[in-house]
């Protein structure tokens, strides 16, 4: 467990001064900032605050910061030859690729908390839906360690970061918009099965409306899961190539 | 050393090499190589490119596993002990692998967290001894080459293996600076084993205690420099410089002494060779003198490792 505490260590360090993961953060600050404002202004005259307004816009945000996040993590090892070191000490290969996705997350996480400050300052203006916000929050924490994971399955397959950065992505969003594929398909079965396998299937309409179901938390983590079973294959890989 | 008591049984060799092979796909890159290093040896893996060198240390690193044979390392196998090899190895690839955000300090300080050091202050101390202590806040991005090879020496270090595993440590870094890695490999046969890899022929003579050449995968010679040169040296070598009369003369009086194999013409003297029991010195200096040619010159040509080697290799290439 401790090479995984080291390895985790390293990763958010290594957040916490790479200008790239400044530049995500205060993207998704300043976006989530704006529409924060809009929607409160909004809310004003017509409506209650929508709590879930910064987890919504994850929801598509997430399928562009995380190939940002997640790029780097094992193509740059590769790259770097410093694989080869991590593979010939004494962790194991799951241990790498746990320790820097727990590293992802938990850098994910930090800026999610930030934004969380949103609530704080609807808390001395009114009186938000803060069990919404709550479920909002824990769906949109568990989608993005979901897409974190699936990062790291092509970082690992990839020496190069824009290599790994766009299969990401192109994978992301095609898992994205399959929920809105759903939409126009004749079939009702088949469309509830399209949006069963989709991220946003399991948060629009659950968690995005405050809504905590076992079977969407069961849904992420098995992504998360599959997924890093996966980047640990591709890893163990290296040594047969 | 502290790493023997682990063992019951006694054993001195760091590394048991049993026909140990690669393969990929049908090209076959390190062919049932077998060989051993004890405690404290400093062992050459010499060879030209692709000769199978890289491979061999990757399967020693327990980075790759071999197709076939097996190999143990501090006594313990590489595939049925992995992580007790790699706790024992400390490994320098060709390519210097770093971080370059990361400062020297925190770079040594992570690999020596990983295999288990707990006492921060081996950090310190094997900074001290790669004389990069007073760079400890340095990015890495920001250091020379020579520098970074000595960061890369310091990371094989730090946990304090009992074997260390070189691969061309002295490849791409400048002439005082391949002085300087020698002299720190010729010091690591003191308290480790070092297996080091090279393609250059005389630092593998100035440094080792034993050499094993390899080509195309397969070991092709093995032993200690001087012994390389006594099992593949025909005969004896001999340089001699005659004055006095035409070089075709002195060609045919050296042929006609008994003894003497082969006769070349060489810049302005002539190379003699002959059998291996036979001194032929005497017969030479005799036979000039009562013609009444100067013998100006007559020395042994001690034949170098380059030489065997080229001479093996060579005859690998033309089968």
């Amino acid at each position: 467990m401790s090479g995984t505490w080291y390895i985790f260590r390293r990763e958010v360090i290594q957040y916490l001064t790479s200008p790239l993961a400044y530049t995500v953060a205060f993207a998704i600050l300043v976006i989530t900032g704006f529409l924060f404002v809009g929607d409160l202004t909004t809310a004003l005259t017509t409506r209650p605050v929508n709590a879930a307004v910064v987890p919504s816009f994850l929801a598509f945000g997430m399928v562009v910061f995380a190939p940002i996040l997640t790029m780097r993590l094992l193509a740059e090892e590769s790259r770097e030859g410093t694989l080869e070191l991590l593979l010939t000490a004494p962790i194991s290969d799951t241990q790498i690729v746990l320790g820097k996705f727990l590293g992802a997350w938990f850098y994910y996480t930090i800026v999610l908390m930030i934004t969380f400050s949103y609530q704080i300052i609807l808390l001395t203006i009114t009186r938000p839906d803060l069990g919404h916000a709550i479920s909002a929050y824990l769906g949109i924490w568990l989608y993005g360690g979901a897409t974190l994971a699936v990062g790291m399955i092509f970082s690992a397959l990839s020496e190069n970061q824009i290599v790994a950065a766009f299969l990401t992505f192109a994978t992301l969003l095609l898992l994205w918009f399959a929920e809105y594929a759903a939409q126009i398909v004749g079939t009702v079965e088949l469309a509830q099965i399209i949006r069963q396998l989709t991220l946003g299937g399991h948060f629009s309409s659950s968690f995005g409306v405050g809504i905590v179901r076992l079977e969407d938390i069961v849904y992420y983590a098995g992504i998360m899961v599959v997924a890093l079973f996966i980047a640990i294959r591709m890893v163990e890989s290296q040594r047969w190539r | 050393m502290h790493y023997e008591a682990e063992h019951t049984g006694s054993f001195t060799d760091m590394i048991e090499i049993e026909k140990l092979t690669k393969r990929y796909g049908q090209h076959v890159a390190v062919d049932h190589i077998s060989f051993k290093a004890k405690q404290g040896e400093i062992v050459g893996l010499l060879g030209p490119n692709g000769a199978g060198k890289t491979t061999t240390m990757r399967m020693l690193t327990t980075f790759m596993p071999p197709s076939e044979g097996t190999a143990k390392v501090a006594g313990f196998d590489i595939q049925q002990d992995s992580f007790e090899v790699r706790k024992r190895v400390g490994y320098l690839p060709e390519r210097i692998p770093i971080y370059p955000d990361m400062t020297v300090w925190g770079y040594i300080a992570f690999w020596a967290q990983l295999r288990g050091v707990k006492n921060m202050k081996q950090v310190d101390a094997i900074l001290d001894r790669v004389q990069l202590l007073d760079r400890r806040k340095t990015l890495l991005r920001n250091l020379s080459k020579g520098m970074r090879q000595r960061l890369g020496l310091a990371q094989a270090l730090v946990h304090d293996p009992p074997v260390v595993i070189l691969d061309e440590p002295t490849i791409g870094i400048d002439p005082q600076q391949v002085i300087e890695v020698r002299d720190a490999v010729r010091q690591l046969g003191e308290k480790h084993t070092v297996l080091f890899s090279t393609h250059i022929l005389s630092e593998a003579e100035q440094v080792c205690d034993r050499v094993v050449i390899i080509n195309r995968g397969r070991i092709v010679a093995q032993g200690t420099p001087a012994t390389l040169r006594a099992q593949l040296q025909p005969g004896a070598h001999l340089f001699v410089q005659i004055s006095g009369t035409s070089a075709e003369t002195i060609l045919k009086l050296l042929r006609g002494i008994p003894g003497v194999s082969d006769v070349q013409p060489n810049g302005n003297g002539f190379s003699v060779r002959s059998g291996a029991k036979q001194d032929v010195r005497a017969e030479i200096s005799g036979r000039v003198a009562s013609a009444g040619y100067a013998l100006l010159e007559m020395r042994p040509v001690a034949m170098t490792l380059e030489d065997i080697f080229l001479d093996i290799v060579g005859r690998e290439a033309t089968p």
